[in-house]
């Protein structure tokens, strides 16, 4: 059974700077600019923003929606000049080099889809329909449970690392609308689900079949939250590393339209 | 509890969310679950709990504001207790009681942002349209997407608005983009595959009769958009779609004949897309008159007899009464004061030219305005007083014309219009009598002239309005006294519903940044905080 407990994307305002026109980034798009980019992210960034982009003395890279949002310019700006007043010191690299840390930079953040996942998406659609359990609570188009969220376009909607994480530590980015609850009714009732929404007079609750429970508050004698997220916490043991690849590559293709640019 | 346990365990009291044809069949209920209320069109609710003795006690229940909106076209749907509101590329769930969402969808792919006027609910999904036409089905419980496809192309001029509309299991959809060159249809998908069933062209192809009507580009680019939902009668199994405008609006030098079908009534079969019959309200169309005002089915008595007749105040000024099972036409009134384009309406319908009102290069007064004396704004029909409420327009606008060749899809409508500052109009709600044409009674309203909200009407015997200063207003069925009113401090673009949930009916309409809903007073009843055991 798997329940991704995936937050959605959330892009930061564009910024006044962003407004006017961008620059190209001479290397988007190139898969051996990535892998450059890696190596001298790994050597030059990597001690201060982690290996991954997950942070740590510096930001984190992959959850910022500034990040996320920025623009070409903003970022090799950025690592050319550093940022006054903060331990981000001006790159002593060339041009070409800082394109080549923007890339995977960028690469980080882009949609799974658009990244190359190293797994079999074909073993991935049989574990996510099998032995993995995912269906049970979550849907790919109309197919699968309610209790986790659907899926459909999670290849767009998600970064790679951010599929990843969801995967195989639920419990670090729960998703809104999804905290598991059991609600006991004066009347002697019970209502189990996740709690679409809550405030002190209501609760919109959804049970694992599908049913919609729109509570008032006063017909609710106690309320429990489940702590940490539905999904369960050990994909890490329970899957293989690469039955885990298989599912996040079949996962990464899962878009609800195919990207113009790929038509 | 394990997560396995959780999630196995089932529970009572669901809300379903089903709404089966059967169920649109049945006509107007507790909710409201076709864009127009039910297949007739007549948006009249058999709730009655809100009347005219109570209207002045109606209070705000709840404000649902959504981000980012700015101008909300939506008619929300209601089933079970959730309601169902749209934006651009975005649908939204919410408790019908308390305004609380439940779930949103939003497309993000979409480069488009136009506006959108609704869903469509069948079975377990609901039904919607991205503004750049693809037709999407999100199940009503999680909005969760079961399918997707697009049905038109951007890069033909196409977008989309429309409300899909719900038949037997089918979905119904219809496009935009008339005002700048495309070729309009409706199409039905599948309700549950998303595969196409049938499409319709609202322009002849070449060789087809009627495709002599039009110009050698224009015969391929013409508009007669589809964008407004549509109406349906079980019994004859006939759908009423109408159409939009023939593009160059303003200039019909390249679209000499009659243009059809634009600017009319199409009646299809909605197992095959047939076109059974058509009327033409307006031909050669060169003030921009769509027929997108809604078409209401009623049975009434017709000079002796009774006929089972569509009602239309159509944008160009004149109420017809047409028979709905032939086309027929039977009658056409002037529902408006200021109408100069026409002197009358022939024995079949045909508008009586004045000469000399077609748009000019230097500006041609003209009453109605572009928008017409009405519009897509909904109107609505209370069997029990026997009358039609719609909001019309007094306006006149000076329509230009140029004979510039015309490009499609490059934003050239043959021209425009421009207001008249020192004479900018006025809006009234009018209640007006079919089985004559006649007004019976109207309500001045003071506002700018920009709005597009409409009406509902309910067994209460109370019609509830949108005016052009932003407020709900109730007022008496029978003869248009005020009752009770609500300023929303916003624009108002959409038309009011009315619904039941828990016993209480509740009234609600989409404003310009999210829906507004109201009700009776009551008490309020304190509620302690919620008693939250420790967390497992």
């Amino acid at each position: 059974m798997c329940v991704l407990a995936l937050a959605a994307f959330t892009l930061a305002p564009a910024q006044e700077e962003e407004k006017e026109k961008d620059i190209d980034n001479p290397h988007h798009g190139k898969q051996e600019m990535v892998e450059a980019g890696r190596k001298l992210y790994l050597n030059s960034c990597s001690a201060c923003h982690g290996p991954t982009g997950e942070g740590g003395r510096g930001p984190g890279l992959i959850k910022s929606g500034m990040i996320r949002g920025a623009s070409n310019r903003r970022l090799f700006t950025t690592i050319k000049d550093g940022v006054r007043g903060s331990d981000m010191p001006p790159s002593t690299l060339d041009d070409g080099k800082i394109w080549q840390i923007v890339t995977f930079v960028k690469y980080l953040n882009a949609p799974a889809y658009e990244t190359s996942a190293a797994g079999n998406a074909d073993a991935g659609e049989r574990l996510f329909f099998g032995k993995a359990g995912c269906v049970e609570c979550h849907s790919i188009r109309g197919r699968g449970g309610v209790l986790g969220p659907d899926l459909s376009g999670a290849g767009l909607t998600r970064t790679y690392a951010h599929l990843r994480e969801s995967l195989l530590n639920p419990d670090e980015r729960p998703t809104d609308g999804y905290q598991g609850v059991s609600i006991q009714l004066k009347s002697g009732r019970r209502v189990e689900g996740v709690a679409r929404n809550q405030t002190n007079y209501s609760l919109q609750v959804l049970d694992a079949k599908g049913g919609l429970h729109l509570l008032s508050s006063l017909d609710i004698e106690q309320v429990s939250f489940r702590k940490g997220s539905l999904m369960p916490g050990d994909y890490k043991t329970r899957l293989s590393k690469s039955e885990i690849d298989d599912l996040l590559a079949f996962l990464s293709r899962q878009v609800i339209r195919v990207p113009e640019k790929e038509k | 509890m394990s997560a396995r346990c959780w999630m196995l365990l089932a529970a009572a009291a669901v809300l379903s969310a089903q709404v089966r044809y059967e169920d649109i069949l049945k006509g107007p209920s507790a909710d409201w679950i076709t864009y127009a209320g039910d297949y007739a069109g007549q948006r009249h609710s058999p709730l009655k709990q809100i009347t005219v003795e109570n209207a002045g006690h109606v209070v705000p229940k709840w404000f649902h504001s959504l981000e980012g909106a700015k101008r909300l076209e939506c008619v929300p749907l209601v089933k079970d207790g959730v309601m169902y509101f749209t934006d651009s590329n975005t649908v939204v769930a919410l408790d019908a009681r308390t305004g609380r969402r439940i779930w949103r969808y939003k497309d993000e792919q979409v480069k488009r942002q136009d506006v959108n006027r609704g869903v469509a609910l069948l079975g377990s999904r609901l039904y919607f349209v991205t503004s750049d036409a693809h037709l999407v089905a999100l199940d009503a419980k999680t909005g969760g997407v079961h399918w997707s496809v697009s049905y038109a192309e951007t890069k033909k001029g196409y977008f989309a608005t429309v409300a899909p509309f719900a038949v037997k299991n089918l979905i119904i959809v219809g496009v935009s983009g008339g005002d700048s060159g495309m070729r309009g249809f409706v199409a039905a998908y599948h309700a549950e595959t998303g595969k196409e069933v049938w499409r319709t062209y609202t322009i002849p192809a070449r060789g087809e009769p009627g495709s002599e009507t039009w110009g050698d580009l224009t015969v391929d680019w013409g508009g007669a958009g589809t964008w407004l939902s549509g109406t349906y009668d079980p019994a004859l199994n006939l759908i009423y779609w109408t159409t939009g405008n023939p593009w160059p609006d303003f200039y019909g030098g390249d679209r000499k004949g009659d243009n059809l079908y634009s600017d009319s009534v199409i009646a299809l079969d909605p197992d095959s897309g047939k076109m059974k019959w058509y009327f033409q309200f307006t031909p050669h169309d060169v003030w921009d008159w769509d027929a997108q005002s809604w078409p209401v089915l009623i049975d009434m008595e017709f000079n002796g007899r009774m006929r089972k007749v569509l009602l239309h105040a159509n944008r160009n000024g004149f109420f017809y009464v047409l028979d709905r099972v032939t086309g027929e036409f039977l009658r056409a009134t002037p529902y408006l004061d200021k109408l100069t384009w026409a002197s009358g309406v022939d024995a079949k319908g045909r508008p009586i030219l004045v000469p000399g009102m077609e748009p000019t290069p230097n500006g041609k007064v003209v009453c109605p305005s572009i928008r017409g004396g009405t519009n897509w704004m909904s109107h609505s029909y209370n069997p029990a007083t026997g009358l039609l409420y719609f909001p019309t327009v007094e306006q006149c606008d000076v329509f230009t014309s140029s004979s510039k060749h015309p490009e499609p899809m490059k934003n050239f409508a043959g021209t425009g219009v421009e207001a008249i500052p020192k004479d900018p109009g006025k809006f009234y709600l009018r209640a007006l009598d079919p089985k004559t044409g006649k007004r019976r009674w109207e309500y001045p309203m003071t506002g700018d002239t920009s709005m597009w909200a409409g009406t509902v009407s309910t067994a209460g015997g109370v019609v509830f309005f949108g005016d052009d200063d932003g407020h709900l207003v109730a007022v008496d069925a029978r003869d248009g006294r005020h009752l009770w009113h609500f300023n929303t401090g916003q624009r108002l673009t959409a038309s009011p519903i009315t619904y039941e949930v828990g016993g209480k009916q509740y009234v609600a309409i989409a404003a310009a940044s999210g829906v507004f809903a109201f009700g009776l007073f009551e008490p309020a009843v304190s509620v302690p905080p919620l008693k939250i055991s420790d967390s497992r």
